[in-house]
């Protein structure tokens, strides 16, 4: 406060106070807060005071340590810096009990995963919306069968009163380190003194208690200044179909029996909008557009019976917006097709880190007690187990009788059983030890190239996991077009290419500005691409424009992918309705895309691909269609707004100096550089204290005080 | 104003338009009825008018102690309750914190 009445001197004075605000704060660049979410029944996350929270920084060396923020330390309140190693759900607890003491927290994030895995989601992910309820089966409800991710401890969904941030940038944490070692360590052993190096946290959140308090805050007409203090989670997904759909015509389509093939698009972690998603989302999305581009040219030439429909589901971390929000859709004439119009449902869960080529074909035991269902399922494996012969790649089945995992299948079981399996590189737990982490990144899927490659090369070069994950996408495509009447002739012209795989691998998760993807972009896209990897958390809801990137890529990507080229105008593909009357059906989507670039020349040759891929809004019902905040059946899940976030270190002083400058005037203390001799501080008290002076100091000091708050 | 200066018959009808406005859920008008007419009823030595005009003091700062009384329980239970209250209490504020319940 002291500090903050200077700087106020100063611009009181007229002189711009930013080269004296500079001098005082170190502002910390590359910061991620963890913020509070909100559902029908609790909220998670982090908070903040309104005006930061400011604490003594303390780095953690071990548990034991704690005791210093927690009960033996002099200066409190504590700013805790944790290495990643520590960021554990015991010291998390112990720190969220600590009433006071703790002002914050912030963890140094590790360039190299945890040995041991970490994942703070749930132990039993989704376990209330899913289809296992006491009243489907009570044995299978709560993961009461398999523990789905063990390693789980649940930090994401707990609440804490004081924010947490994490450091990505090794010059802050280098600087951070520094100021601590200079100022707060005491001198052989003894208590520090104060000055002292300080830490203040600006994570300061609108929105509190539950999503129904908070939408209701958010309509509030007659209030003072009303604000927005929450927003719904939800983005949009992404479908496309071999066949083109009718799509201003909704509800059940006559004669239309539909595979869907359906993988999730998102991931989440627990600090906010980092979500590297590598295993959770994108080994499965990856494989569905593999298996989308090797079925291309066969279901145009020789189209089976039964259509195929790719989806691709956004928010399905957040208790399954996104597949809610199709069945829900589907169930009520809003969508293009309905549920009597699906035969089957093939789903691609997390793929990408299978060990001796082994894949399990996970199916619903409780909807396979009826008999025509569980013939359906079993002719469905068996289709998948011929179509991996003569590849590398072994489909098993568990060999106990088990749930589904976590996957948006679930919710179309309950609105009815529909025969369908979901494919897995796991038997029961996950293998991934970094699920819905910031660790979910390329380096756990193995993702690794050789050193002194240039970007486009490795862009190009074939990785292991690529191959892998095309293999895997050559036996979903066989059996797609299989399970959809194909004749098995055609089975061997089905083949995905690796080459588009790891050039899809690269992009989502190294790098998304690449020559490939920016070839199949629309040109206002292309300021989206960055040069990091892409997160894949899904955000709150927005219009179809600004949907979320990895989002629009993959839209992008499958239209490339299952679309044709055709020959008109940039105009004419914008306007497609020119192309035809409005009285026939809208059966495709058209996106007008940059090309290539020729060589040594900016221009590119844009083309029109018509393809059939639409993005379908993916809110939970529970917001725009039914208002009902508290539904136990639909996702609630809303994020909080704030105003901003930041996070600064800076010297502090000790409290009494900050509450009383008088007394400080009052020379009581000796500064050790000026030490009067006390007669002489008494003779010049004396002369400077007169009534006057004093009730001048008296008007200044509170006018000061006044303006620094 | 000056009060000193006033007729009589002036500061009683003032005092009168003061306490009768006070009834319009005013109770501001009675503290300053109270505070201004307090010299006037109580201090200084007596005149005809003095003694409706004393009246209407003791009435003023009856009101206005009832008021106080009133406000100060309902805004105590207000703060108190507000966050329990939800819905009822939302709708009854004009400004709500943001990030506290």
């Amino acid at each position: 406060m002291l500090a903050l009445s200077q700087v106020s001197l100063f611009s009181l004075a007229g002189v711009s106070c930013n080269s004296v605000e500079q001098k005082i704060y170190v502002e910390l660049n590359n910061m991620v807060p963890c913020v509070r979410l909100l559902n029908a029944t609790h909220q998670i996350g982090c908070q903040s005071s309104i005006s930061g929270d400011v604490g003594v920084i303390h780095v953690l060396e071990s548990e034991a340590n704690l005791e210093w923020v927690l009960s033996t330390g002099p200066n409190p309140p504590y700013m805790v810096i944790l290495e990643s190693a520590l960021f554990t759900r015991s010291i998390m607890m112990k720190l969220k009990n600590g009433t006071g003491r703790v002002a914050g927290a912030a963890v140094v994030v590790s360039k190299t995963n945890p040995a041991e895995g970490f994942s703070p989601h749930t132990k039993c992910p989704n376990e209330n919306t899913g289809v296992y309820s006491e009243s489907y089966d009570p044995t299978m409800a709560h993961c009461n069968v398999t523990v789905w991710n063990p390693l789980g401890n649940g930090l994401s969904y707990e609440e804490f009163d004081f924010p947490i941030f994490s450091l990505n940038d090794d010059n802050d944490t280098e600087a951070i380190r520094q100021c601590y070692l200079g100022y707060n360590l005491g001198v052989n052993g003894s208590t520090p003194e104060y000055p002292l190096c300080a830490m203040q946290l600006f994570s300061h959140m609108h929105a509190v208690t539950d999503t129904a308090t908070c939408m209701r805050r958010n309509d509030i007409n007659f209030s003072i200044n009303p604000e927005m203090v929450c927003d719904p989670l939800g983005d949009y997904n992404v479908w496309g179909s071999t066949k083109p759909l009718n799509n201003t015509a909704k509800g059940h389509k006559e004669g239309e029996s539909m595979v869907i093939a359906a993988t999730r698009l998102d991931s989440r972690s627990f600090f906010w909008d980092v979500a590297p998603g590598a295993e959770s989302a994108v080994s499965g999305f990856v494989t569905l557009l593999a298996a989308a581009h090797a079925l291309h040219n066969v279901t145009q030439e020789a189209h089976p019976p039964r259509t195929i429909l790719y989806t691709f589901f956004q928010g399905e971390a957040f208790d399954y917006i996104g597949s809610s929000r199709m069945v829900y859709e589907m169930d009520h004439k809003q969508f293009a097709i309905d549920l009597d119009n699906v035969h089957s449902v093939v789903e691609i869960g997390q793929v990408g880190l299978r060990s001796s080529s082994e894949l399990w074909v996970h199916s619903d035991p409780v909807s396979r007690r009826n008999n025509s269902i569980n013939a359906e399922v079993s002719s469905l494996i068996d289709t998948l187990k011929s179509a991996a012969m003569n590849l590398n790649v072994t489909m098993s089945v568990p060999s106990f009788s088990q749930p589904l995992p976590p996957s948006s299948f679930q919710r179309f079981l309950r609105a009815r059983p529909i025969p369908g399996v979901v494919i897995a590189d796991h038997q029961s737990a996950f293998s991934n030890r970094y699920y819905e982490s910031i660790y979910d990144k390329a380096a756990n899927l193995n993702l690794t190239y050789p050193a002194n490659l240039t970007e486009d090369e490795q862009l190009e070069f074939v990785t292991e996991t690529a191959n892998a994950l095309a293999d895997l996408a050559t036996v979903v495509a066989r059996a797609l077009y299989k399970q959809a009447g194909g004749a098995d002739a055609q089975l061997i012209n089905i083949k995905a290419e690796p080459k588009i795989v790891t050039q899809m691998l690269y992009g989502f998760l190294v790098r998304s500005n690449n020559t490939w993807f920016q070839a199949l972009v629309p040109p206002e896209f292309k300021n989206f691409l960055s040069k990091l990897e892409c997160h894949y958390y899904v955000g709150v809801s927005q219009t179809p424009s600004h949907a979320r990137t990895p989002t629009r890529l993959v839209q992008y990507l499958l239209a490339n992918l299952t679309g044709t080229t055709i020959n008109i105008t940039k105009e004419n593909c914008h306007n497609s309705l020119i192309i035809k009357p409005s009285s026939l059906p809208q059966l495709y989507s058209y996106v007008w895309v940059q090309g290539v670039a020729s060589p040594n020349s900016t221009e590119r040759q844009g083309f029109c691909v018509r393809s059939s891929v639409r993005l379908s809004k993916a809110v939970s019902p529970a917001f725009d269609l039914l208002q009902e905040y508290s539904s136990k059946d639909y996702s609630t899940w809303t994020e909080s707004r704030w105003k901003f976030i930041k996070a600064r270190i800076f010297l502090v002083a000790s409290h009494d100096l900050e509450v009383n400058p008088l007394h400080f005037l009052a020379l009581d203390s000796c500064l050790p550089a000026q030490c009067l001799a006390s007669s002489q501080i008494q003779s010049a008290r004396r002369r400077y204290f007169t009534k006057h002076n004093q009730k001048m100091i008296l008007i200044t000091a509170i006018k000061v005080m006044l303006f620094s708050w | 104003m000056n009060l000193e200066r006033l007729p009589n018959e002036e500061k009683l009808s003032l005092c009168r338009k003061y306490y009768l406005g006070g009834f319009a859920f005013l109770p501001f008008l009675w503290l300053v009825n109270v505070v201004w007419f307090f010299r006037e009823a109580f201090v200084k030595p007596a005149y005809t008018e003095q003694l409706q005009i004393k009246t209407y003091v003791k009435r003023s700062a009856l009101g206005l102690l009832l008021w106080v009384a009133v406000l100060t329980t309902w805004i105590t239970i207000f703060q108190h309750f507000r966050a329990e209250w939800g819905e009822v209490a939302d709708y009854l504020s004009f400004t709500i914190p943001l990030g506290i319940p």
